[in-house]
Protein backbone atom coordinates (compact mmCIF):
# COMPACT_ATOMS: atom_id res chain seq x y z
CA UNK A 1 0.00 0.00 0.00
CA UNK A 2 1.28 3.47 -1.09
CA UNK A 3 1.63 5.38 1.76
CA UNK A 4 3.22 9.11 0.15
CA UNK A 5 1.63 12.21 1.88
CA UNK A 6 2.30 15.48 -0.15
CA UNK A 7 3.28 18.41 1.88
CA UNK A 8 3.77 21.23 -0.54
CA UNK A 9 6.49 20.36 -3.03
CA UNK A 10 7.71 17.65 -1.05
CA UNK A 11 6.59 14.03 -0.81
CA UNK A 12 6.89 11.90 2.14
CA UNK A 13 7.54 8.22 1.93
CA UNK A 14 5.09 7.50 4.52
CA UNK A 15 3.03 9.76 7.22
CA UNK A 16 5.32 9.75 10.30
CA UNK A 17 8.07 12.06 11.42
CA UNK A 18 10.05 12.17 14.04
CA UNK A 19 10.10 15.54 15.90
CA UNK A 20 12.60 17.92 16.35
CA UNK A 21 14.35 18.39 19.34
CA UNK A 22 13.73 14.56 20.29
CA UNK A 23 15.95 12.80 17.05
CA UNK A 24 18.67 15.16 17.60
CA UNK A 25 20.41 14.97 14.49
CA UNK A 26 19.40 11.59 13.27
CA UNK A 27 22.74 9.45 13.44
CA UNK A 28 22.21 8.96 17.38
CA UNK A 29 19.43 7.20 16.93
CA UNK A 30 21.05 5.22 14.01
CA UNK A 31 22.12 1.86 15.55
CA UNK A 32 18.55 1.36 17.79
CA UNK A 33 16.02 2.87 14.19
CA UNK A 34 15.85 1.60 10.88
CA UNK A 35 15.31 4.61 9.29
CA UNK A 36 14.14 3.74 6.20
CA UNK A 37 10.89 3.09 8.41
CA UNK A 38 10.89 7.15 8.98
CA UNK A 39 8.85 9.42 6.72
CA UNK A 40 10.66 12.53 7.82
CA UNK A 41 13.51 13.74 10.31
CA UNK A 42 12.84 16.99 11.82
CA UNK A 43 16.26 18.28 13.19
CA UNK A 44 17.35 19.76 16.22
CA UNK A 45 16.40 23.90 15.97
CA UNK A 46 19.32 25.53 13.69
CA UNK A 47 20.12 29.01 15.14
CA UNK A 48 22.52 31.28 13.81
CA UNK A 49 25.22 30.68 16.22
CA UNK A 50 25.61 27.43 18.87
CA UNK A 51 23.66 27.48 21.87
CA UNK A 52 24.54 26.16 24.99
CA UNK A 53 20.92 25.93 26.04
CA UNK A 54 19.41 26.01 29.58
CA UNK A 55 21.34 25.57 33.33
CA UNK A 56 20.23 22.20 34.81
CA UNK A 57 18.37 20.61 35.19
CA UNK A 58 16.51 20.11 32.14
CA UNK A 59 14.06 17.22 32.10
CA UNK A 60 12.11 16.58 34.72
CA UNK A 61 9.27 13.30 34.33
CA UNK A 62 5.25 14.66 34.64
CA UNK A 63 2.59 12.51 35.16
CA UNK A 64 2.38 10.49 31.69
CA UNK A 65 4.86 12.89 30.28
CA UNK A 66 7.38 15.25 30.68
CA UNK A 67 9.10 18.74 31.07
CA UNK A 68 11.99 20.19 29.19
CA UNK A 69 13.90 23.55 29.61
CA UNK A 70 16.44 22.31 27.27
CA UNK A 71 16.67 26.16 25.62
CA UNK A 72 17.26 25.41 21.69
CA UNK A 73 20.90 23.86 22.17
CA UNK A 74 22.20 23.35 19.00
CA UNK A 75 26.04 23.57 17.21
CA UNK A 76 24.45 26.10 15.09
CA UNK A 77 24.36 26.80 11.31
CA UNK A 78 27.72 26.27 10.13
CA UNK A 79 29.08 23.23 12.41
CA UNK A 80 25.32 21.65 11.20
CA UNK A 81 25.95 22.30 7.70
CA UNK A 82 29.63 20.66 8.20
CA UNK A 83 29.20 17.56 10.72
CA UNK A 84 25.82 17.11 10.86
CA UNK A 85 23.98 17.26 7.54
CA UNK A 86 26.08 14.48 5.44
CA UNK A 87 24.87 12.07 7.81
CA UNK A 88 20.96 13.20 7.09
CA UNK A 89 21.70 14.01 3.35
CA UNK A 90 22.57 10.21 2.66
CA UNK A 91 19.83 9.03 5.73
CA UNK A 92 16.83 7.53 3.20
CA UNK A 93 13.82 9.83 4.91
CA UNK A 94 13.31 13.13 4.18
CA UNK A 95 15.39 15.96 6.27
CA UNK A 96 13.43 18.79 7.32
CA UNK A 97 15.15 21.23 8.79
CA UNK A 98 14.02 22.93 11.97
CA UNK A 99 15.18 26.67 11.96
CA UNK A 100 14.49 29.22 14.74
CA UNK A 101 16.30 32.76 15.99
CA UNK A 102 15.80 35.45 18.23
CA UNK A 103 14.41 37.75 15.60
CA UNK A 104 13.64 37.25 11.78
CA UNK A 105 16.62 38.39 10.48
CA UNK A 106 18.31 34.85 12.52
CA UNK A 107 15.54 32.89 10.61
CA UNK A 108 16.77 34.36 7.63
CA UNK A 109 20.36 33.82 8.05
CA UNK A 110 19.87 30.31 8.88
CA UNK A 111 17.36 29.53 5.91
CA UNK A 112 20.08 31.39 3.62
CA UNK A 113 23.10 29.66 4.93
CA UNK A 114 20.87 26.27 4.64
CA UNK A 115 19.04 26.78 0.82
CA UNK A 116 22.11 26.55 -1.20
CA UNK A 117 22.54 22.60 0.45
CA UNK A 118 22.39 19.60 -0.60
CA UNK A 119 20.37 16.86 0.94
CA UNK A 120 17.49 19.31 2.19
CA UNK A 121 13.30 18.72 1.39
CA UNK A 122 12.11 21.33 3.67
CA UNK A 123 12.60 23.40 6.93
CA UNK A 124 9.97 23.59 9.67
CA UNK A 125 10.06 27.21 11.31
CA UNK A 126 10.27 27.39 14.90
CA UNK A 127 8.15 30.19 16.32
CA UNK A 128 6.41 28.13 19.29
CA UNK A 129 9.59 26.92 21.71
CA UNK A 130 8.64 27.86 25.00
CA UNK A 131 12.01 27.94 26.61
CA UNK A 132 13.48 31.19 25.14
CA UNK A 133 13.26 34.40 25.60
CA UNK A 134 13.53 36.09 22.24
CA UNK A 135 11.84 34.02 19.01
CA UNK A 136 9.96 31.83 20.17
CA UNK A 137 6.18 31.98 21.93
CA UNK A 138 6.54 35.70 21.44
CA UNK A 139 6.17 35.78 17.58
CA UNK A 140 4.38 32.57 17.45
CA UNK A 141 1.56 33.98 19.81
CA UNK A 142 1.16 37.43 17.13
CA UNK A 143 -0.80 36.56 14.00
CA UNK A 144 0.52 39.56 12.17
CA UNK A 145 4.58 38.63 13.29
CA UNK A 146 4.21 35.29 11.56
CA UNK A 147 2.72 36.08 8.58
CA UNK A 148 5.45 39.31 8.26
CA UNK A 149 7.77 36.35 8.94
CA UNK A 150 7.13 33.86 6.66
CA UNK A 151 6.54 35.93 3.71
CA UNK A 152 9.76 36.78 3.77
CA UNK A 153 10.91 33.63 4.34
CA UNK A 154 8.53 31.97 1.30
CA UNK A 155 10.97 34.31 -1.07
CA UNK A 156 14.01 32.57 0.23
CA UNK A 157 13.14 29.04 -0.82
CA UNK A 158 10.83 26.60 -3.13
CA UNK A 159 11.26 23.88 -0.85
CA UNK A 160 8.46 23.05 1.84
CA UNK A 161 8.07 25.60 4.33
CA UNK A 162 5.94 24.31 7.17
CA UNK A 163 5.25 26.55 10.48
CA UNK A 164 5.08 24.60 13.90
CA UNK A 165 2.44 26.37 15.95
CA UNK A 166 1.72 26.88 19.64
CA UNK A 167 -1.02 25.83 21.50
CA UNK A 168 0.14 28.24 24.23
CA UNK A 169 -2.63 31.05 22.61
CA UNK A 170 -5.74 31.74 22.86
CA UNK A 171 -6.58 31.14 19.33
CA UNK A 172 -4.74 28.55 17.19
CA UNK A 173 -6.64 28.86 14.47
CA UNK A 174 -5.09 33.20 13.98
CA UNK A 175 -1.90 31.56 14.03
CA UNK A 176 -2.52 28.62 11.78
CA UNK A 177 -4.76 31.11 9.43
CA UNK A 178 -1.37 33.85 9.60
CA UNK A 179 1.21 31.24 8.50
CA UNK A 180 -0.73 29.88 5.27
CA UNK A 181 -1.47 34.02 4.33
CA UNK A 182 2.58 34.24 4.60
CA UNK A 183 2.93 31.18 2.02
CA UNK A 184 3.74 28.31 4.18
CA UNK A 185 2.91 24.35 2.73
CA UNK A 186 1.90 23.20 5.49
CA UNK A 187 1.46 23.85 9.70
CA UNK A 188 3.03 21.59 12.52
CA UNK A 189 0.90 21.28 15.47
CA UNK A 190 1.47 21.23 18.50
CA UNK A 191 4.53 22.15 19.94
CA UNK A 192 4.99 21.45 23.78
CA UNK A 193 2.54 23.19 26.26
CA UNK A 194 3.85 25.61 28.73
CA UNK A 195 4.35 23.89 32.24
CA UNK A 196 5.97 24.12 36.02
CA UNK A 197 6.85 21.90 38.35
CA UNK A 198 7.61 22.97 41.98
CA UNK A 199 9.72 21.22 44.41
CA UNK A 200 8.02 21.41 47.70
CA UNK A 201 10.90 21.00 49.95
CA UNK A 202 13.28 23.10 48.31
CA UNK A 203 10.03 26.41 47.54
CA UNK A 204 11.28 26.39 44.24
CA UNK A 205 10.49 25.96 40.70
CA UNK A 206 12.34 22.48 39.25
CA UNK A 207 13.50 24.88 36.43
CA UNK A 208 15.86 27.86 36.93
CA UNK A 209 14.04 29.52 33.88
CA UNK A 210 10.73 28.48 35.59
CA UNK A 211 8.46 27.26 33.16
CA UNK A 212 9.60 24.72 30.18
CA UNK A 213 7.57 22.30 27.77
CA UNK A 214 5.27 19.50 28.31
CA UNK A 215 5.00 16.88 25.64
CA UNK A 216 3.95 13.41 25.99
CA UNK A 217 0.59 11.36 26.32
CA UNK A 218 -0.62 14.10 28.58
CA UNK A 219 -0.49 16.78 25.99
CA UNK A 220 -3.00 14.14 23.19
CA UNK A 221 -6.10 15.37 23.73
CA UNK A 222 -4.93 19.30 23.39
CA UNK A 223 -3.25 18.45 20.14
CA UNK A 224 -5.69 16.84 18.49
CA UNK A 225 -8.24 19.04 19.82
CA UNK A 226 -5.96 21.69 18.04
CA UNK A 227 -5.48 19.53 14.59
CA UNK A 228 -9.19 19.26 14.21
CA UNK A 229 -10.02 23.16 14.89
CA UNK A 230 -6.57 23.65 12.46
CA UNK A 231 -7.54 21.98 9.54
CA UNK A 232 -10.97 23.31 9.36
CA UNK A 233 -9.90 26.52 9.43
CA UNK A 234 -6.54 26.45 6.64
CA UNK A 235 -6.89 24.47 3.38
CA UNK A 236 -3.21 23.51 3.99
CA UNK A 237 -1.78 20.49 5.17
CA UNK A 238 -2.14 20.14 8.93
CA UNK A 239 1.37 17.52 10.43
CA UNK A 240 -0.74 16.57 14.05
CA UNK A 241 2.00 16.30 17.08
CA UNK A 242 2.00 15.44 20.68
CA UNK A 243 2.13 12.66 23.12
CA UNK A 244 1.31 10.07 19.81
CA UNK A 245 2.69 6.29 21.69
CA UNK A 246 1.29 4.28 19.10
CA UNK A 247 -0.86 3.83 15.76
CA UNK A 248 -4.30 4.53 17.36
CA UNK A 249 -2.75 7.60 18.46
CA UNK A 250 -1.98 8.84 14.99
CA UNK A 251 -4.89 7.47 13.37
CA UNK A 252 -6.58 9.85 15.79
CA UNK A 253 -4.39 13.02 14.70
CA UNK A 254 -5.31 11.41 11.25
CA UNK A 255 -8.94 11.08 11.82
CA UNK A 256 -8.64 14.55 13.42
CA UNK A 257 -7.92 16.14 10.13
CA UNK A 258 -3.55 15.58 9.86
CA UNK A 259 -2.43 14.98 6.91
CA UNK A 260 0.93 13.48 8.47
CA UNK A 261 1.97 13.20 12.39
CA UNK A 262 5.70 13.43 14.59
CA UNK A 263 6.32 11.59 16.88
CA UNK A 264 8.51 13.61 20.20
CA UNK A 265 9.14 12.24 23.41
CA UNK A 266 7.41 8.31 22.77
CA UNK A 267 10.98 7.66 20.72
CA UNK A 268 12.73 7.94 24.24
CA UNK A 269 10.03 6.02 25.76
CA UNK A 270 10.40 3.23 23.03
CA UNK A 271 12.83 4.02 19.84
CA UNK A 272 10.41 1.32 17.99
CA UNK A 273 7.69 3.64 18.42
CA UNK A 274 8.35 5.43 15.23
CA UNK A 275 8.04 2.07 13.12
CA UNK A 276 5.05 0.73 15.03
CA UNK A 277 3.55 3.37 14.23
CA UNK A 278 3.83 3.57 10.47
CA UNK A 279 2.83 -0.22 10.42
CA UNK A 280 -0.40 -0.07 12.14
CA UNK A 281 -1.60 2.82 10.00
CA UNK A 282 -0.49 0.83 7.00
CA UNK A 283 -2.68 -1.75 8.22
CA UNK A 284 -5.43 0.00 9.33
CA UNK A 285 -5.51 1.94 5.56
CA UNK A 286 -6.15 -1.17 4.08
CA UNK A 287 -8.71 -2.76 6.48
CA UNK A 288 -10.42 0.27 6.25
CA UNK A 289 -9.76 0.15 2.19
CA UNK A 290 -8.28 3.60 2.27
CA UNK A 291 -6.18 4.31 -1.33
CA UNK A 292 -4.20 7.01 0.46
CA UNK A 293 -3.05 8.73 3.45
CA UNK A 294 -5.97 11.23 3.46
CA UNK A 295 -8.15 8.89 2.60
CA UNK A 296 -8.54 8.55 6.51
CA UNK A 297 -9.15 11.85 7.14
CA UNK A 298 -12.78 11.50 5.47
CA UNK A 299 -13.76 8.49 8.02
CA UNK A 300 -14.02 10.76 10.67
CA UNK A 301 -18.10 11.05 11.23
CA UNK B 1 23.93 -0.60 21.63
CA UNK B 2 20.50 -2.55 20.55
CA UNK B 3 16.97 -2.77 22.06
CA UNK B 4 16.00 -6.08 22.76
CA UNK B 5 13.96 -8.01 25.21
CA UNK B 6 15.77 -9.33 28.56
CA UNK B 7 14.88 -11.90 30.76
CA UNK B 8 15.30 -11.72 34.09
CA UNK B 9 17.55 -13.88 35.93
CA UNK B 10 17.20 -12.88 39.67
CA UNK B 11 16.10 -9.54 41.41
CA UNK B 12 16.41 -9.35 44.96
CA UNK B 13 17.05 -7.13 47.95
CA UNK B 14 21.04 -6.99 48.84
CA UNK B 15 20.35 -4.17 51.66
CA UNK B 16 17.31 -2.56 52.90
CA UNK B 17 17.18 0.36 49.95
CA UNK B 18 19.33 -1.30 47.47
CA UNK B 19 18.08 -4.35 45.05
CA UNK B 20 20.86 -6.59 42.41
CA UNK B 21 19.13 -7.82 39.07
CA UNK B 22 20.61 -10.18 36.65
CA UNK B 23 19.29 -10.24 33.20
CA UNK B 24 20.32 -12.16 30.18
CA UNK B 25 22.08 -10.38 27.48
CA UNK B 26 22.44 -11.36 23.68
CA UNK B 27 26.01 -11.41 22.41
CA UNK B 28 24.61 -9.08 19.15
CA UNK B 29 24.19 -6.57 21.73
CA UNK B 30 28.26 -6.14 22.03
CA UNK B 31 29.96 -6.74 25.81
CA UNK B 32 29.33 -4.20 28.42
CA UNK B 33 32.11 -2.48 29.85
CA UNK B 34 32.54 -0.95 33.35
CA UNK B 35 30.99 2.33 33.36
CA UNK B 36 28.93 1.90 30.85
CA UNK B 37 25.13 1.77 31.24
CA UNK B 38 21.32 0.49 30.21
CA UNK B 39 18.12 2.06 30.47
CA UNK B 40 15.06 -0.45 30.80
CA UNK B 41 11.39 1.00 30.24
CA UNK B 42 10.14 -0.56 33.41
CA UNK B 43 6.21 -0.14 32.60
CA UNK B 44 4.30 -0.63 29.35
CA UNK B 45 1.79 2.25 30.31
CA UNK B 46 2.69 5.80 30.29
CA UNK B 47 3.71 6.14 34.05
CA UNK B 48 6.43 6.52 34.59
CA UNK B 49 7.13 7.82 31.25
CA UNK B 50 10.71 7.43 30.56
CA UNK B 51 13.42 4.69 30.84
CA UNK B 52 15.40 4.27 33.94
CA UNK B 53 19.51 4.46 33.63
CA UNK B 54 21.19 1.90 35.52
CA UNK B 55 25.07 1.30 35.60
CA UNK B 56 26.27 -1.86 34.80
CA UNK B 57 27.73 -3.90 37.90
CA UNK B 58 29.33 -7.00 36.17
CA UNK B 59 28.82 -8.95 32.65
CA UNK B 60 29.03 -12.57 32.91
CA UNK B 61 30.65 -12.93 28.90
CA UNK B 62 30.05 -17.30 29.37
CA UNK B 63 26.55 -17.06 30.23
CA UNK B 64 25.53 -13.82 28.70
CA UNK B 65 24.46 -11.99 31.72
CA UNK B 66 24.06 -8.67 32.71
CA UNK B 67 23.92 -7.38 36.28
CA UNK B 68 23.16 -4.21 37.95
CA UNK B 69 22.61 -2.78 41.78
CA UNK B 70 19.85 -0.25 41.96
CA UNK B 71 18.43 1.99 44.94
CA UNK B 72 14.77 1.79 45.76
CA UNK B 73 14.41 5.48 45.63
CA UNK B 74 10.99 5.98 43.63
CA UNK B 75 7.98 4.29 41.10
CA UNK B 76 10.68 3.44 38.50
CA UNK B 77 12.45 2.06 40.79
CA UNK B 78 9.57 0.20 42.75
CA UNK B 79 8.21 -1.59 39.54
CA UNK B 80 11.94 -2.49 38.83
CA UNK B 81 12.04 -3.91 42.47
CA UNK B 82 8.47 -6.05 41.96
CA UNK B 83 9.76 -7.84 39.14
CA UNK B 84 10.31 -11.64 39.34
CA UNK B 85 12.41 -14.37 37.60
CA UNK B 86 11.73 -15.03 34.19
CA UNK B 87 9.88 -11.83 33.64
CA UNK B 88 10.61 -9.85 30.74
CA UNK B 89 12.43 -6.38 30.39
CA UNK B 90 12.34 -3.80 27.94
CA UNK B 91 16.39 -3.46 27.80
CA UNK B 92 18.80 -0.48 25.35
CA UNK B 93 22.70 -0.91 25.64
CA UNK B 94 25.11 -1.11 26.05
CA UNK B 95 25.16 2.94 26.48
CA UNK B 96 27.83 5.58 27.03
CA UNK B 97 31.55 5.54 27.79
CA UNK B 98 33.27 3.31 30.11
CA UNK B 99 36.14 3.87 32.38
CA UNK B 100 39.41 4.07 30.64
CA UNK B 101 41.30 1.26 32.49
CA UNK B 102 44.51 1.91 34.10
CA UNK B 103 47.92 1.41 32.09
CA UNK B 104 50.24 -1.49 33.21
CA UNK B 105 52.18 0.18 35.82
CA UNK B 106 49.12 2.26 37.16
CA UNK B 107 47.99 1.47 41.05
CA UNK B 108 44.29 2.04 40.54
CA UNK B 109 42.52 3.60 43.33
CA UNK B 110 38.80 2.98 43.49
CA UNK B 111 35.55 5.11 44.96
CA UNK B 112 32.14 3.74 45.74
CA UNK B 113 29.62 5.58 47.48
CA UNK B 114 25.83 4.67 47.62
CA UNK B 115 24.02 4.56 44.09
CA UNK B 116 27.83 4.38 42.82
CA UNK B 117 28.72 1.09 44.22
CA UNK B 118 27.42 -0.66 41.00
CA UNK B 119 29.93 0.60 38.16
CA UNK B 120 32.97 0.88 40.72
CA UNK B 121 32.50 -3.22 41.74
CA UNK B 122 32.28 -4.29 38.04
CA UNK B 123 35.43 -2.91 37.27
CA UNK B 124 37.22 -3.88 40.86
CA UNK B 125 35.88 -7.07 39.33
CA UNK B 126 38.04 -7.06 35.86
CA UNK B 127 40.99 -5.50 37.46
CA UNK B 128 41.18 -8.26 39.81
CA UNK B 129 40.30 -11.05 36.69
CA UNK B 130 43.04 -9.16 35.27
CA UNK B 131 45.09 -9.75 38.20
CA UNK B 132 45.95 -6.25 38.94
CA UNK B 133 45.89 -5.12 42.41
CA UNK B 134 43.48 -2.22 43.24
CA UNK B 135 42.74 -0.06 46.33
CA UNK B 136 38.83 -0.37 46.27
CA UNK B 137 36.96 1.63 49.52
CA UNK B 138 33.27 1.35 49.60
CA UNK B 139 31.42 3.87 51.33
CA UNK B 140 28.02 3.46 53.77
CA UNK B 141 26.30 5.77 56.17
CA UNK B 142 26.19 2.72 58.73
CA UNK B 143 27.34 -0.99 58.64
CA UNK B 144 23.36 -1.21 58.32
CA UNK B 145 23.26 0.56 55.07
CA UNK B 146 26.28 -2.10 54.03
CA UNK B 147 24.88 -4.23 51.04
CA UNK B 148 25.32 -8.20 50.61
CA UNK B 149 29.00 -8.52 51.24
CA UNK B 150 29.23 -11.76 48.58
CA UNK B 151 28.81 -9.21 45.89
CA UNK B 152 32.31 -8.08 46.26
CA UNK B 153 32.98 -11.55 45.28
CA UNK B 154 37.16 -11.71 45.61
CA UNK B 155 38.04 -8.12 45.26
CA UNK B 156 39.36 -7.06 48.51
CA UNK B 157 37.17 -3.66 49.31
CA UNK B 158 37.50 -1.54 52.12
CA UNK B 159 34.35 -0.85 53.98
CA UNK B 160 33.68 3.03 54.71
CA UNK B 161 31.01 4.14 57.08
CA UNK B 162 30.25 7.49 58.09
CA UNK B 163 29.53 6.94 61.97
CA UNK B 164 32.61 3.98 61.83
CA UNK B 165 29.85 1.04 63.00
CA UNK B 166 31.82 -0.77 60.43
CA UNK B 167 35.32 -0.83 58.95
CA UNK B 168 36.73 2.38 58.68
CA UNK B 169 35.20 5.44 60.17
CA UNK B 170 34.05 7.98 57.61
CA UNK B 171 33.74 8.53 53.90
CA UNK B 172 35.45 7.25 50.78
CA UNK B 173 37.00 10.36 49.80
CA UNK B 174 38.41 10.66 53.66
CA UNK B 175 39.99 7.09 53.02
CA UNK B 176 41.55 7.72 49.78
CA UNK B 177 42.69 11.13 51.10
CA UNK B 178 44.85 9.38 54.04
CA UNK B 179 45.76 6.98 51.56
CA UNK B 180 47.34 9.14 49.09
CA UNK B 181 48.64 10.95 51.94
CA UNK B 182 50.83 8.11 53.42
CA UNK B 183 51.78 7.33 49.63
CA UNK B 184 55.57 8.47 48.49
CA UNK B 185 55.24 11.29 45.72
CA UNK B 186 56.65 8.47 43.46
CA UNK B 187 53.83 6.31 43.56
CA UNK B 188 51.31 8.81 43.81
CA UNK B 189 52.65 9.79 40.15
CA UNK B 190 51.49 6.24 39.23
CA UNK B 191 47.70 5.71 40.52
CA UNK B 192 44.86 6.90 39.06
CA UNK B 193 41.74 6.81 40.88
CA UNK B 194 37.78 5.86 39.54
CA UNK B 195 35.07 7.10 41.30
CA UNK B 196 31.19 6.78 41.01
CA UNK B 197 28.26 7.77 43.63
CA UNK B 198 26.70 11.07 44.97
CA UNK B 199 27.87 14.39 43.17
CA UNK B 200 29.30 15.66 46.83
CA UNK B 201 31.23 12.52 46.91
CA UNK B 202 32.88 12.86 43.49
CA UNK B 203 33.70 16.34 43.89
CA UNK B 204 35.60 15.58 46.89
CA UNK B 205 37.61 12.71 44.99
CA UNK B 206 38.12 15.37 42.53
CA UNK B 207 39.48 17.79 45.02
CA UNK B 208 41.66 14.90 46.63
CA UNK B 209 43.23 14.05 42.91
CA UNK B 210 44.26 17.65 42.13
CA UNK B 211 45.71 18.29 45.41
CA UNK B 212 47.96 14.89 45.00
CA UNK B 213 48.35 15.43 40.98
CA UNK B 214 46.26 12.14 40.60
CA UNK B 215 44.01 11.46 37.15
CA UNK B 216 40.32 11.13 38.19
CA UNK B 217 37.91 9.27 36.19
CA UNK B 218 34.10 10.15 37.64
CA UNK B 219 30.87 8.16 36.40
CA UNK B 220 28.20 11.08 36.89
CA UNK B 221 24.45 10.46 36.86
CA UNK B 222 22.08 13.21 35.89
CA UNK B 223 18.29 12.41 34.69
CA UNK B 224 17.83 11.34 31.36
CA UNK B 225 15.19 11.71 28.72
CA UNK B 226 16.62 9.41 25.42
CA UNK B 227 19.94 8.11 26.77
CA UNK B 228 21.17 8.00 23.33
CA UNK B 229 22.92 12.28 23.36
CA UNK B 230 19.90 13.60 20.76
CA UNK B 231 17.94 15.62 23.70
CA UNK B 232 20.40 17.45 25.25
CA UNK B 233 18.60 17.17 28.48
CA UNK B 234 21.06 15.09 30.81
CA UNK B 235 23.68 17.70 30.96
CA UNK B 236 26.30 18.60 33.44
CA UNK B 237 28.25 21.70 33.10
CA UNK B 238 31.89 21.56 31.38
CA UNK B 239 34.92 22.82 33.03
CA UNK B 240 36.16 26.17 31.77
CA UNK B 241 32.57 27.99 31.28
CA UNK B 242 32.68 25.36 27.89
CA UNK B 243 28.81 24.63 27.76
CA UNK B 244 27.99 21.62 28.65
CA UNK B 245 28.79 17.91 28.34
CA UNK B 246 26.02 14.71 28.03
CA UNK B 247 25.90 12.13 30.61
CA UNK B 248 24.77 10.04 28.35
CA UNK B 249 26.49 10.27 25.16
CA UNK B 250 29.91 11.87 26.25
CA UNK B 251 30.10 10.40 29.63
CA UNK B 252 28.60 9.11 31.85
CA UNK B 253 32.77 8.45 32.67
CA UNK B 254 34.48 11.75 32.48
CA UNK B 255 38.47 12.98 33.13
CA UNK B 256 37.10 14.77 36.37
CA UNK B 257 38.99 18.08 35.00
CA UNK B 258 36.41 17.97 32.12
CA UNK B 259 33.28 19.10 34.97
CA UNK B 260 32.30 21.91 36.32
CA UNK B 261 32.39 21.25 40.02
CA UNK B 262 29.96 23.72 42.05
Amino acid sequence: MDLNVKIGPMTLRNPVGVASGTFGYGSEYESLIDLSAIGAIYTKAITPAPRHGNDVPRIVETPSGMLNSIGLANVGVERFIREKLPFLAASPCAVICNVAGADEDEYVQVMERLEPQGGIDGYEINVSCPNVKHGGLALGTDPALITCLVRRLRQLTKKALIVKLTPNITDITAAAIAAEDGGADAVSCINSLIGMVIDVRAKQPVFRAGIGGLSGPAIRPVGVAMTYRVSRAVSIPVIGIGGIMCADDALQYLLAGASAVQIGSATFADPSTPARVRDGIEAFCIEEKCTCVDDVRRLLR
Amino acid sequence: MKQFRASIVSNRPVSDDFHAIEFTWPSAAGIPAPGQFFTVRVSDGTVPFLRRPFAFSGFDGAGHIASAIYKRRGRGTEILAAKKEGETLDVIGPSGNPFMLPAPNCTPVLAAGGIGLGPVLFLARVLHDAGRRAVFAAGFRTAMDIVDKTLFGQSAVTLCTDDGSEGFKGTTVDYIRQYLERADSVSRTAMVMYACGPMAMLKGCHETAQRFGVTCYVSVEQVMACGVGACMGCVVKAAGGNGYVRVCSDGPVFNSRDIEWI
